[in-house]
């Protein structure tokens, strides 16, 4: 069938286009989380000062300041949904798994833009020695699609309960704690210039793991 | 009503048994005596967790709320484990290591469990309507069941552990005296069945909450 399978591309093609749209129309939500992220990126860099060589600390802070980022905005993509109403004219026209994979690279991109601002900015205000740009953009581009795919599954299941936003950060910690350990094991070790492939493969397999449970709980998202 | 006499008798037993007969492992000295009931709630902990992943799956599969009644006693029993397997891992740490708590690899994988069944419980207290609280909370814990194999197994690996499984048994299988070995299955044995009876009372008395509730929107 591949007619079902260019349509299927074509609905998540779709959905990723109105999300990019209607976050450009707005970019209340892309603007709040910039500001979030380098708000939380002041407060460490003001509060630790500068490291130095001490780049075991810098690896950590790096990390908490997107995991931060991450648990402040992305619960947007759903919640936006819920929130105007939409929700419902959005299921009528794409399947739930074209609806989540269409958020899931949303979502993706979107933690992308807010890297592209927050990663210069961190190396200069914290003055992180020279990073090997291999190894530190295969980690956090693997951290990043975790942090995305996690993300994409708990925001949708967190826009249909009362709490929303606020359980948001702490129903999704439990699921980002491997990739904060890993991820940030893969920085210290590119610091130190140690191999990260242990962290990588570690990185890899989580997010692997994470997309193919999620492809198949997709379709439980929506019923009534 | 004679399953619970029995597992009390046994569990009391059998505690008696150990703590007065059972002989000292040579590091452990008298902290050996915690491993008659840390090891037995932590095996708890772990199992509630599977026992509630388990029939999420089987929730989503099969949509009959009696799958969901019982991963949501699992959860709350598993809290009850937990924090049994923490408190008198983290008392015996201070007696051993010196410190309440260090990091050490197992005390991480046992507070991410412990914040897992939190996390999971506060899902399900904001959700409205039985049905979707199911659909929804099964969801979770399905995606927290790929998380679990990460942090309980390949997580703590990358680091040293002081944990003393190595100095219990240090070959990688079970090699402890005969009668510490005795008591140690027996006590696992009565706290797995104190789990399962805990667990079927549960699930009990949120049928007839059920019940109670239709009976009153009638």
């Amino acid at each position: 069938m591949p007619n079902a399978a260019s349509n299927s591309a074509g609905a998540v093609w779709s959905v990723l286009r109105k999300e990019c749209r209607t976050e450009w129309r707005t970019r209340y939500g892309l603007n709040a989380a910039l500001l979030f992220a380098v708000a939380s990126l002041t407060a460490v860099s003001f509060a630790a000062g500068r490291l130095g060589n001490r780049t075991d600390i810098m690896a950590a802070l790096f990390w908490i300041v997107l995991l931060f980022a991450t648990l402040a905005s992305m619960s947007h993509a759903f919640v936006r949904e819920v929130e105007a109403r939409t929700m419902l004219l959005l299921r009528l026209v794409a399947t739930p798994t074209e609806i989540a994979v269409g958020k899931l690279l949303f979502n993706l991109l979107f933690l992308l833009v807010i890297e592209a601002v927050t990663v210069p900015l961190f190396m200069v205000l914290m003055g992180a020695p020279p990073v090997r740009w291999g190894d530190f953009l295969a980690v956090l581009l693997l951290g990043t699609v975790s942090l995305a795919a996690s993300s994409t599954l708990v925001g949708a299941v967190i826009a249909q309960t009362r709490g929303r936003g606020a359980l948001f950060a702490g129903v999704s910690l439990p699921l980002l704690l491997p990739v904060l350990a890993a991820a940030v094991g893969g920085t210290r070790e590119m610091w130190a210039a140690n191999s990260v492939a242990p962290s990588l493969r570690l990185l890899g397999a989580y997010a692997v793991a994470l997309l193919a449970a999620s492809l198949l709980l997709y379709d439980h998202l929506w019923e009534d | 009503m004679l399953w619970r006499l029995l597992i009390f008798v046994w569990i009391a037993g059998w505690m008696v048994a150990a703590l007065l007969f059972a002989p000292q492992v040579p590091v452990l000295h008298e902290t050996t005596r915690v491993l008659y009931f840390h090891i037995p709630a932590a095996w708890i902990a772990v199992l509630a967790l599977g026992w509630g992943m388990l029939h999420s799956v089987l929730y989503l599969v099969k949509r009959d709320l009696q799958h969901d009644d019982h991963a949501a006693a699992a959860a709350e029993l598993g809290v009850l484990f937990t924090v049994m397997a923490t408190v008198s891992g983290s008392l015996w740490a201070k007696a051993m290591w010196g410190s309440y708590w260090n990091w050490d690899p197992r005390e991480t994988s046992i507070f991410f469990v412990l914040i897992l069944y939190i996390a999971y419980l506060a899902l399900r207290g904001s959700i409205e309507g039985d049905e979707k609280r199911a659909r929804l909370s099964a969801i979770y814990s399905a995606i927290a069941f790929v998380a679990v194999p990460f942090l309980m197994f390949v997580v703590p690996r990358m680091y040293e552990t002081l944990h003393p499984d190595p100095i219990i048994n240090p070959r990688g299988k079970v090699d402890m005296d005969p009668m510490i070995r005795t008591c140690f299955f027996a006590m696992l044995i009565g706290f797995t069945a104190l789990y399962f009876w805990l667990q079927t009372l549960r699930v009990r008395v949120t049928r007839i909450e059920r019940r109670r509730e239709l009976a009153r929107g009638l």
